[in-house]
């Protein structure tokens, strides 16, 4: 019997071409109608070092990378060390290294503790005699790959054509020879793969992208004009991306000295009303959390992509952890009102920024939308981005607000008329300084606490005319995980998988995160019997944000809390709803 | 000769707001220079933005009727190339203090001057921190006894002119808050000038520094030779390091295309004069194979 679901994981030194061969799958799975996620990770060092790709390729939905790898690719054994305990095989999974490699190996300790199959494999003799060069032996082990595992020959051909297509015809010539001697080497292989091989019916192309990229676009689909940024892994593909096509739209973009200016530049650029956006990460975040108040202040609104990784300081520069959220929720000094989004998928990320737009331009307010290093980088397919996103624009005050105009009035809902540069009538003096309606300083309690209230206020219209979240699973269940970003992936995928097998488990996932959406958290929390909160992070910054806001039911609520560097798996996810199953045998009374 | 009805005034560019500032402040010099240069150049005041960080003279936007921003500690420049790049056809004046500009901005004012920002950049001078009440600044002299230099301050001074020179501003000059003609004549080619241009103004603070700071300043005072060649930087540079003698004028002006000029180029080449792609036609790219 074949399989429809494939995970291929892929690991070597920087130069070895694990990258290239990890993007040709993709690009071929995705080109032949495949669901592909596919995540890279590296070592610390800017060139060579360790480097690996997984690819998971399906012909059913997929929300996450698969926990345990299918197929295991070594170059060398001392590489794929770096990746202890991230990268996991299956019990039979087949495994093929270097056959040069001579090192000892443990395929219990890789997670192989069934019948794997060890293969080795001389990649480095077989592109020298194909393609004349080692370099060739990513696109030999393409070849080995896609006849055992049954991926897309024609459409990997392509994707090499296309690589080298820049090159000098030979070098094209030498990869092709490498990948049909890949071919070749694997039917004299004398093992039955047919039980392991990727059955699927070829389907319409889809798009495959990055997180990053997606929200990139979404800027440009806001109308965002200018951007600034200043660069850090890993949010700078958003400024590459930019960079490139922010002036076919007519913006500009400017890489700041620093994430002060960055944020700063923002502010001015948006104050002089143009749409404007900043990204950045954790460390970044940091230094711009001043300037936030200022937007806060001021009410000029303001974009923040901030894509999380492993912290606090340096932390993990190239991983994936959930602990901005405070920093997002609460960072900056006084009491400094914000919005804050967080996208949960790929294809999310494209409309979390333009929802993001959306809401600083109507409310006059600071937007942070908060990725993560899991869902920025990796790349997943998808069918169509739906584009009929309404886009909002800054409302032009009428010549009645010009008259004797003020800035900051007091209106019902807290947003006041705003002017900007070039609008006749409507000049103001704006500060960071508390000030009157005017926009005149002041340090009096009373307007302080008149304005105050202004701009806190407008959270309620937010928090009522946006209902962004998603609920998984059972309607009334007996289990209801509370998560958000991109731990939704893992639990999706084990909350359905829970549902086929009988299990009544729900998902509650909350978009935006900031005014807090309590209504929504409360409906979903009468439907279960027990709740498990489940975060990729170790002081459970998300867990006690909730605690804030919901009475969750006492002696009923679960925590699964651990650091990043490592994204949350399906199996994790499974672990807790067996632990928690056996506890919702009796119904809790509803706490209100 | 009938008087121009639409002709603006000084009093067009005045807000209702008292300023904050000591009797006998050097920043009242600048303001009023400020006031009579947009005056003279006819700014139109809704094109106009002031913007500034924090200290004594960065509460100058709040006195002048153009759109304006009193920011945060040492961003003015920061807000400064968010605002021009934005919107290039904007008149972007950006003001403050020496602890603003030279201590915690810093940074910003390297890199504004090295981009060829195309702002007028006003630093009003008064080698100390007046609103929090008389600290050591970076232009401090060395020696002077300040409240947090109880034994005097251990520090050599950065000469924002010399510093400006050296980073790459296309118009630097240095004027004198209590010289309001050549202020003022000073501050409209400043913001002629198409580039950053940087005016450091020494504007003395009769509260922190008392009297003997505008004493000594007069006696150090010379204007510049009518001859300076401005395009010549070494010969700027060796006006600014003179021992005991501050010299006023454009010490150095070059033409060099500017942040904007650059921006937009690129933006000719990555468009041209075609129409702008739809999210559509981006997202096409990330069909693979295609």
């Amino acid at each position: 019997m074949a399989i429809q679901d494939l995970t291929l994981a892929l690991v070597g030194s920087g130069g070895d071409g694990v990258v290239t061969m990890g993007d040709m799958i993709a690009l071929a799975a995705a080109r032949d109608g495949l669901n592909v996620i596919k995540v890279e990770a590296y070592g610390p060092q800017i060139r060579g070092g360790e480097s690996s790709t997984t690819v998971r390729v399906s012909a059913n939905d997929i929300f996450a990378q698969a926990d345990a790898v299918d197929v295991l690719v070594v170059f060398n054994w001392q590489d794929f060390a770096r990746f202890k305990g991230e990268i996991v095989a299956k019990p039979d999974a087949v495994i093929f290294s270097e056959a040069r490699d001579e090192a000892e190996v443990d395929l219990a300790e890789l997670g192989a503790t069934g019948n794997p199959i060890w293969i080795k494999v001389p990649f480095i003799d077989l592109a020298k005699e194909s393609a004349g060069t080692t370099l060739a032996k990513n696109i030999v082990t393409l070849g080995i790959l896609s006849e055992l595992f049954g991926l897309p020959q024609e459409w990997i051909r392509k994707a090499i054509e296309k690589k080298f297509s820049k090159k000098k015809a030979e070098v094209l010539e030498a990869n092709f020879k490498g990948f049909e001697a890949g071919i070749e080497h694997a039917r004299s292989i004398d093992r039955d793969f047919s039980a392991r091989r990727l059955s699927y019916t070829p389907g319409e192309p889809k798009l495959l992208m990055s997180g990053n990229e997606c929200a990139a676009i979404g800027a440009l689909h806001a109308g965002c004009k200018f951007f600034a940024g200043y660069p850090i892994t890993p949010s700078s593909e958003v400024l590459h991306f930019l960079s490139e096509w922010m002036p076919k739209v007519g913006g500009y973009v400017v890489q700041t000295e620093d994430e002060l200016s960055a944020i700063n530049a923002v502010i001015g650029g948006s104050f002089a009303g143009v749409k404007s956006m900043t990204a950045t990460s954790g460390p970044g975040l940091a230094l711009m959390t001043e300037a936030l108040g200022l937007a806060s202040m001021a009410e000029v609104p303001a974009v923040i992509f901030d894509v999380q990784r492993g912290g606090p300081s340096t932390g993990l520069p190239t991983k994936s952890e959930q602990s901005d959220l405070w920093q997002a929720l609460f960072g900056s000094h006084g009491d400094a009102p914000r919005v804050v989004i967080a996208p949960a998928d790929v294809e999310d990320c494209f409309h979390a920024t333009v929802e993001a737009f959306n809401i600083a331009e109507e409310y006059q307010i600071p937007v942070i939308v908060l990725s993560d290093q899991n869902i920025a980088q990796r790349r997943e397919t998808f069918s169509a981005i739906t584009l009929n996103h309404e886009v909002k624009n800054r409302r032009v005050p009428t010549p009645d607000e010009l008259k004797d105009y003020k800035r900051y009035k007091d209106t019902p809902s807290g947003v006041s008329p705003m002017t900007w540069p070039g609008i006749k009538g409507g000049v103001y003096q704006t500060n960071g300084l508390e000030h009157d309606e005017y926009g005149r300083p002041t340090s009096m309690h009373i307007l302080h606490e008149k304005m105050s209230d202004k701009r806190y206020r407008k959270l309620w219209p937010i928090r009522e005319q946006y209902h962004f979240y998603r609920r998984y699973g059972a309607e009334k269940a007996d289990i209801g995980i509370l998560c958000w970003g991109s731990s939704k992936g893992p639990v999706k995928e084990a909350v359905i998988k829970a549902n086929a097998a009988g299990k009544k488990v729900a998902a509650f996932v909350p978009q935006i995160l900031y005014p807090f959406p309590k209504h929504e958290f409360e409906a979903f929390l009468r439907d279960v019997k027990e709740v498990i909160v489940m975060e990729v992070s170790f002081s459970a910054q998300f867990y006690k944000y909730l605690r804030t806001f919901l009475q969750l039911p006492e002696g009923h609520t679960h925590i699964f809390k651990r650091s990043g560097g490592k994204n949350l798996t399906v199996t994790e996810v499974e672990e807790q709803i067996e632990k928690v199953l056996p506890l919702a045998a009796t119904k809790r009374e509803v706490l209100v | 000769m009938s008087p121009d009805v639409n002709k603006l005034t000084v009093k067009d560019y005045k807000t209702d707001l008292k300023p904050v500032w000591c009797p006998g402040c050097g920043d009242y010099g600048v303001l009023n220079a400020l006031y009579r240069a947009m005056a003279e150049l006819q700014l139109e005041p809704w094109n106009t933005v002031v913007l500034s960080g924090i200290g004594c003279s960065s509460r100058l936007p709040g006195y002048v009727a153009t759109y304006g921003f009193n920011s945060i500690h040492g961003r003015a420049l920061a807000l400064a190339t968010g605002v021009k790049t934005a919107r290039p056809e904007l008149h972007v004046i950006a003001v403050g203090g020496d602890g603003d500009g030279m201590a915690i901005g810093g940074n910003h004012f390297m890199h504004s001057c090295r981009r060829n920002l195309d702002v007028t950049y006003i630093l009003m001078d008064n080698e100390i921190y007046g609103l929090t009440k008389g600290q050591t600044a970076p232009t401090t002299p060395t020696g002077d006894k300040t409240k947090s230099s109880y034994y005097g301050n251990p520090e050599p001074a950065v000469d924002p002119v010399e510093l400006a020179i050296s980073v790459g501003a296309t118009w630097v000059a240095r004027g004198y808050s209590g010289d309001m003609k050549t202020l003022t004549k000073l501050i409209t080619q400043a913001i002629e000038h198409k580039g950053f241009a940087f005016l450091n103004v020494i504007s003395p603070c009769v509260t922190f520094r008392g009297d003997h700071q505008f004493k000594e300043i007069k006696e150090k005072l010379r204007y510049l030779p009518e001859d300076h060649d401005a395009t010549d930087r070494t010969a700027a540079l060796r006006y600014v390091r003179e021992k005991d003698v501050v010299t006023t004028g454009v010490l150095y002006r070059v033409e060099e295309p500017t942040l904007g000029d650059r921006l937009e180029h690129i933006r000719m080449v990555a468009q041209g004069d075609g129409e702008p792609p739809t999210t559509q036609e981006i997202i096409n790219h990330f069909m693979p194979l295609s």
